[in-house]
């Protein structure tokens, strides 16, 4: 562990780092949206983007889950992976959507629902949004309820609750989000059936 | 192109249709939610899509695409708010033992 | 078949749809399936905007309004689901 002056310092430069990035986001926004390029719009915009930038800083600041006294930011996010994940998630995306088209189709509609609960401790909170998103756009799988690392998954065939929570180890997709955020492979994976 | 584009408006109709379907179809709550969460979102993403390569490049198509993706990020939240919202409220998820 | 033809076929599609969603939205038994209803009408309506846009040739208009309907729609079932959260059994 640093001394807590480089960590504060560290903070800062994300924080910074985030407010440009940030308006530059918003500053692209304003740009597409109203599609005029004369002087007055594009100082009307940035400097709209700067306030809304400065004004929502408090807001982007999301304590972490399991470490006390520190801060995630929301827009921190490691951009180059995602590029990876992106597409893998795509993939899985279509994947469900054949799934679901099969469960609805067929006459006898074979389904078998349950809740199922896991458990997956992560310290950034940005990652148990992604992963309970990414849950709720693959196969056979809804996210019902998550508090404090808990899940309440709600599954359309046993085997889709298989899938995400195997009898042993843990299951794809939280490991590649956990790999995605650098969190640790803790206690975590520990399934159990409702 | 527009072969391209053909397809992929077809194919995100034919998932909002499965999607309606689903929706209409299915025991209870929960599951609907899987009809509507994962269908409607291919579905209205993929016809966006086709919309936006058949109008070519320019500044509206960039908003097609800017809408398609807003509703890939929002539509998981909007079933994962209302599957809470359900959940805690006490609403009972259907299985075969119980035929209620 | 001119592409006009497919979108007018699309249009129609979806307009039954949504009537069909309403079904769902009388029926259901719980005020979440109701609004599970009115979440699937709302993102239908943005697809019948878009592409009423390209049918009557003036799609710039239309995408905005599309986009002002998408982010006001999901806004406001944030809101009332947030409302609703442990009202009850959701019966009603």
């Amino acid at each position: 562990m640093k001394s807590n002056g480089d960590q504060k310092i560290k903070e800062k430069g994300a924080e910074l780092l985030q407010f440009i990035l940030l308006t530059m986001i918003l500053f692209g926004f304003w740009l597409i949206m109203s599609g005029m390029w004369q002087v007055k719009f594009l100082v009307v915009g940035f400097a709209a983007s700067l306030v809304i930038a400065w004004v929502t800083r408090p807001l982007l600041r999301i304590p972490s889950q399991t470490v006390p006294n520190k801060n995630y930011l929301a827009f921190n996010l490691p951009y180059l992976k995602l590029l990876a994940y992106v597409p893998w998630l795509l993939w899985e995306i279509i994947k469900a959507n054949i799934d679901v088209v099969k469960l609805v189709l067929d006459p006898k509609m074979p389904i078998s629902p349950a809740i199922i609960t896991f458990e997956k401790s992560m310290s950034n909170p940005i990652a148990h949004v992604f992963l309970a998103n990414s849950i709720t756009l693959t196969p056979g799988t809804v996210t019902v309820d998550l508090k404090d690392g808990i899940y309440h998954v709600h599954a359309i065939t046993e085997q889709a609750a298989r899938s995400l929570v195997p009898a042993e180890g843990e299951g794809d997709m939280s490991k590649r989000v956990a790999d995605l955020f650098n969190e640790k492979p803790a206690n975590s994976g520990k399934g159990s059936a409702v | 192109m527009k072969i391209l584009a053909v397809f992929l408006i077809l194919a995100g109709f034919f998932f909002t249709v499965v999607a309606a379907i689903g929706v209409l179809r299915l025991p209870d709550f929960y599951t609907r939610l899987h009809a509507s969460g994962k269908a409607d979102t291919l579905g209205i993403a993929l016809t966006l899509v086709g919309l936006g390569i058949y109008n070519g490049f320019s500044l509206v198509s960039v908003k097609i695409i800017i809408i398609a993706v807003l509703i890939m990020l929002a539509n998981p939240i909007g079933t994962h708010v209302l599957a809470r919202a359900a959940y805690r409220s006490g609403v009972k998820p259907w299985t075969h033992k119980g035929e209620s | 078949m001119t592409i006009d033809n497919l979108f007018i076929a699309v249009l129609t599609g979806l307009t039954i749809l949504t009537m069909l969603m309403m079904i769902r939205v009388f029926k259901g038994p719980t005020v979440y399936d109701r609004l599970n209803g009115l979440a699937v009408i709302g993102t239908n309506v943005i697809l019948i905007l878009t592409v009423s846009g390209f049918i009557s040739g003036r799609v710039e208009m239309y995408v905005d309004i599309a986009i002002t309907y998408a982010i006001l729609g999901f806004i406001g079932l944030v809101v009332i689901a947030k409302y609703l959260e442990g009202e009850g059994n959701g019966k009603g």
